[in-house]
Formats: C-alpha cells, sequence, structure tokens
C-alpha cells in the first residue's frame, strides 16, 4: 500500500511538472523573442537563443505603441474606481434588504452576466456615434461596464452578506447615520474582499480587447488593440509582438503573485457563490 | 422621532430633510447608480438589439432603413452559412466546456495532496488565467506557425506529422480548443480545486475505513459534495465559449474559409465587416436564444442528476 502510494505520488507530480511546462512554453517564448535579433525571430527551423538584440523594443517604443499603453493605465484605472465606486454600494444594497428594483436589478444583472458582449455592442457602437462618445475614455469604461458591474455587485454582496448586521446596528444606536455606518463601519471589514474585486476588475480592464477594438477611438485604442498591428495585414514583427506582450503580461504577473491569496478566493468565491 | 422602522434610525428624525430622505431610501441611493449605468449600457441596447433584427438598417446607408418584418429570418434558414456556423458553434462550446472541465477536475485531484513546492504549483496555474486572451491568442499563432512555430519544430524532430496547422479547415477548430485549454483547464482545475479542499475530511475517511477504494471514494462520496460547484463552473465556462472572440480572431481569423467561425464571430463580421446590422441583429437573437436553450437543458440535467 505504501509503495503503492508513493510511486501514485511520482505519476502525479510527474503530471503536474509536465503541465507546469507546458504553461511556461508559451512564456518562454515570449521572453526569448523579445530580445532577439529581427532574423532569429523568424528564422526556420526556429534560433532557440540568439545573442540579446533591444532592436524590437526600438521599434516598439518608436511607434504608437507606448501611447497605447498610456490609454490602457487611463482606461484601467477608470474602470476600477467608477466600477467600484458605483458596485460596492449596489452590492451592500443587495445584501441588506428589500428596495425598490432590487427583484428587477438582480435579474437584469444575471442576464447581463449571461450574454455576451455582441448583443450589446452594436447598439452601444451606433449610440456612441450619435453621442460623440467614440473617441472618449468614458464610453469605454461605460461599454466595460457592461460586464463588470454585474461581476462587481454579486462579489461585494457575498461579501457583505457575511458582515453581521448587528455590526453596523449598534454603530447606528450610538447615532452614526446609515451612510456613515456603512462607510465608517461594514465598508473597513470588507475591504479585503472589495479589494480583490478590484485587482480582479483592474486584470480584466487591462485584458479586454473586443470593446475597446469595436468602441476605441483613434486616441484611445489600449495596448490590446494596439498590440496586434504588429502582426496585422501590413507588417508582420513577431520581435516588436512580443516585447509588446511582456509589457501586457508583466504588471498582471506582478500583482497576480502579489494578491494571489485574495484572488484564489475571490475566482472561487465567484464560482461557490456565483 | 418617529416610529423606528428598519429603514429609519435614531439620527434620522422626522421631518423631509436631505439628511432624512438619504436616511430613508438608503439601499435605494446606493444601488440605482448602478441600475442607471446598466440601464444605459445593457437593457436599452439590448432592446435595440431586438429592434434591429426586424430592420434591414446598414451602416453605410442608415438613413434609409425601414422595418422588414420576418425577412432577416426568413434569410437565416436560406443562408448558406447558417448550418455551417451554427456546427461550427456546438462544436466550439461544447469542447472548450467538456474538454477543460475533465481535465481540470484532474489536475484539482492532482493538487489536492499537499506537498512541498504545492503552494508555487498552485500559484504558477494561476498566471495563464490572469493573461490577455490576445496575447495568448498571438503567442500560440506563433507557436503553431507551419515552418517558423515551434510545435512543428518539436513535433517533427521526434517524427511526428507537421500539419498546417492554420491552414487547413480540419484543424482550425482544433487549434481553437487547444489553445482555449491552455488557460481553461487551469481555471475549471483552480475552481474546482476550492471546492475539493472543502469537502470533509471525515467523509472521505469514513468511506475509506468502510473498505471503499479510492476511485469509489471520489465517486460516490467527493463527486456529489463538488456538484454545485461543478455545476456553476460548467455554467461559466459555457459562457465564456460563447463569447470567444479574439481567441478565434487573432488566432484563425474564423478561417480558413468558415472553418472556425462561431455565431459570435459571425454577428461581428456581419454586422460590422459587411455593415448589415439588421440582419446581425438576427444572429444576435439567435445567440440568445441558443444560450437560452443550453442553459435550460445544463439545468435540467443538473436537476436529474441530483
Amino acid at each position: 500500500m505504501n509503495r503503492h502510494g508513493r510511486r501514485l505520488a511520482v505519476i502525479s507530480t510527474v503530471i503536474l511538472v509536465a503541465g507546469l511546462i507546458i504553461v511556461i512554453v508559451p512564456y518562454l517564448w515570449i521572453l526569448l523573442t523579445a530580445f532577439k535579433r529581427q532574423v532569429d525571430a523568424t528564422a526556420v527551423p526556429p534560433v532557440l537563443f540568439s545573442p540579446i538584440s533591444f532592436k524590437s523594443w526600438e521599434r516598439l517604443l518608436d511607434g504608437p505603441f507606448p501611447g497605447s499603453l498610456v490609454s490602457s493605465v487611463i482606461i484601467t484605472v477608470g474602470t476600477t474606481v467608477a466600477t467600484l465606486v458605483i458596485g460596492v454600494p449596489a452590492g451592500y444594497a443587495f445584501a441588506r434588504g428589500r428596495f425598490l428594483g432590487r427583484r428587477f436589478l438582480g435579474g437584469w444583472l444575471l442576464f447581463s452576466r449571461m450574454m455576451p458582449p455582441v448583443i450589446f455592442i452594436i447598439p452601444l457602437f451606433l449610440f456612441f456615434h450619435q453621442l460623440r462618445l467614440t473617441n472618449s475614455y468614458l464610453g469605454l469604461v461605460l461599454a466595460y461596464m457592461s460586464g463588470l458591474l454585474p461581476f462587481t455587485v454579486w462579489m461585494c454582496a457575498s461579501y457583505f452578506e457575511d458582515i453581521p448586521i448587528e455590526i453596523e446596528e449598534a454603530a447606528r444606536v450610538d447615532g452614526a447615520s446609515r451612510g456613515r455606518a456603512f462607510l465608517t463601519v461594514v465598508l473597513p471589514l470588507a475591504m479585503p474582499g472589495v479589494l480583490t474585486v478590484g485587482v480582479l476588475i483592474a486584470i480584466a480592464a487591462w485584458s479586454e480587447y473586443f470593446i475597446p477594438f469595436l468602441l476605441g477611438g483613434f486616441d484611445t485604442t489600449p495596448a490590446t488593440v494596439g498590440l496586434v498591428n504588429y502582426v496585422g495585414a501590413a507588417v508582420i514583427d513577431w520581435g516588436a509582438m512580443a516585447a509588446a506582450s511582456l509589457t501586457l503580461v508583466i504588471p498582471v504577473l506582478v500583482l497576480t503573485l502579489i494578491a494571489q491569496r485574495g484572488l484564489l478566493r475571490g475566482l472561487s468565491a465567484g464560482a461557490v457563490k456565483g | 422621532m418617529s416610529v423606528g422602522t428598519r429603514g429609519q434610525t435614531p439620527a434620522s428624525g422626522g421631518g423631509l430633510s436631505l439628511g432624512a430622505l438619504v436616511e430613508r431610501f438608503f439601499l435605494q441611493i446606493a444601488s440605482w447608480p448602478a441600475l442607471l449605468v446598466m440601464l444605459f449600457v445593457t437593457a436599452i441596447p439590448f432592446a435595440i438589439t431586438i429592434a434591429l433584427a426586424f430592420t434591414n438598417y446598414d451602416l453605410v446607408r442608415s438613413d434609409t432603413w425601414r422595418f422588414v418584418g420576418l425577412d432577416n429570418f426568413q434569410e437565416l434558414l436560406t443562408d448558406r452559412q447558417t448550418p455551417i456556423v451554427l456546427i461550427n458553434t456546438m462544436y466550439l462550446v461544447i469542447a472548450t466546456t467538456v474538454i477543460p472541465t475533465v481535465a481540470g477536475l484532474g489536475l484539482a485531484v492532482l493538487m489536492e495532496r499537499s506537498f512541498r513546492g504545492i503552494g508555487i504549483i498552485r500559484t504558477l496555474y494561476l498566471v495563464p488565467i490572469m493573461t490577455a486572451p490576445v496575447v495568448v491568442a498571438l503567442t500560440w499563432r506563433a507557436m503553431f506557425n507551419n515552418d517558423a512555430g515551434w510545435i512543428n519544430w518539436i513535433a517533427g524532430s521526434v517524427g511526428l506529422p507537421t500539419p498546417v496547422w492554420l491552414g487547413d479547415p480540419l484543424l482550425a477548430m482544433p487549434v481553437v480548443i487547444i489553445t482555449d485549454a491552455w488557460t481553461s483547464i487551469p481555471f475549471q482545475s483552480i475552481l474546482l480545486l476550492a471546492a475539493l479542499l472543502g469537502v470533509p475530511r471525515e467523509l472521505k475517511e469514513a468511506a475509506a475505513v468502510d473498505g471503499a477504494s479510492r476511485p469509489r471514494v471520489f465517486w460516490h462520496v467527493t463527486l456529489p459534495w463538488i456538484r454545485p460547484v461543478l455545476y456553476v463552473v460548467i455554467v461559466l465556462r459555457f459562457m465564456d465559449a460563447f463569447r470567444k472572440f479574439e481567441g478565434i480572431q487573432q488566432l484563425t481569423g474564423g478561417g480558413p474559409g468558415l472553418s472556425s467561425t462561431p455565431i459570435n464571430l459571425q454577428i461581428y463580421s456581419t454586422g460590422l465587416t459587411y455593415h448589415r446590422v439588421g440582419y446581425a441583429a438576427s444572429w444576435g437573437i439567435v445567440m440568445v436564444a441558443m444560450i437560452a436553450v443550453s442553459l435550460g437543458l445544463i439545468y435540467l440535467v443538473q436537476r436529474r442528476l441530483r
């Protein structure tokens, strides 16, 4: 039995490590390609190691990509802040009771979460042309919220439900208004959860492609959409594409490592309670 | 002081001052901005999509549109592309739900054991989930390249066949599914791992003491316990499969031909590449119906199993 158990452990470790290699290989490709000479980036057969070259980075920095990275940062920060400011109180309202529109909002949030964005995007595309929102960050942030707001309200409601109502009732007996009790008593208790949701929103906004691909204007194109131009119909520049990908991957990697415990819990809370 | 109902606090007092109103309607005030945003970005657009499906609205001739009744739906029935797109959609949705869920469950079982370094392994499996899908698609496109790609390079050097992955109509969809699996197997396994870790130890030990083998314990104790989570992760995968966009557009472009074009891409190209917004909207309604029917089916199956 013991030997059997040990053999099982060895097999499962081998599978886990093999899986990890498959996980890592694409990142390795990005890392190596970003620092290759251009001839080596498309060599047949592939050249694994080439003398380190920063030419791809130079081409990247000379082009419009740095500007689109700035757009990505603006959109990510804007979306995260706006979604939290609007979604967290709504999540609280959901956790705490009845109000006019609760059922409708709940049903609608679920529906919006289920439906793919393509259902909403064509009318939004038409709206945005009418309202001159096509080349604005406000328009993009609003469109991003179509998927992220339901997620946020849902997650926050589950965090607020875990906070005993007696705690805020005690604060209100002491004379605090509801708003005050929410801001000074409930919110700080829910903060770890809210921060996790914030990180997940930020990563989702940073990675979003479909919405800005359709609704982004010339000045608001984020890096995910800008990236594609390096391997488009006109040019194929895998070196610059890999370098650009690194700038998209690294911030998320760092954030994931910092927030990993919260993320694990946040993702699974979404599955268990969602 | 007013009668102390739940909505009022001692601080709110009686009158109709602003503070008192905020106090009285606090939950409404907290939730209505969200309601307003959702109205603007999803509810109204959805209503418009339904309306557009009955028009011949065209992006380049946007001022001459009119209602055309069921013409778009009639065209859908006779369109030679319709069956191809519907079959592709089912192919994609089923494969990208079943494969990652089964493989993810297996991976989760392996990650459930605790040993030195398991924390790092679990964290590393998180990284693909967090990587922008467009980066994933482009990187795999490079790796699937038939001459310069790593996959054929490795396959060729160990004597395996080296097909033209991205140019073969039969292989385009498998390429999409393999690439998808790279993120979705870890995704399913991370979610299922959380569920597995929540199965009470005593339950499994009691079954083992009664002489049940490991597979039997898994089948009769663990699986029923995690079934609610399994149901949710299947539904989540399902919805992700329907909305998959850049994972196809930037990998195979939906081709060659229509060979890897599911309904999501078809709506996009009909509406925005070919400007036929009205017709695209009728495809959109078909998509909503497909999602509703299949979610209903999953729900029924789940009820039957309970």
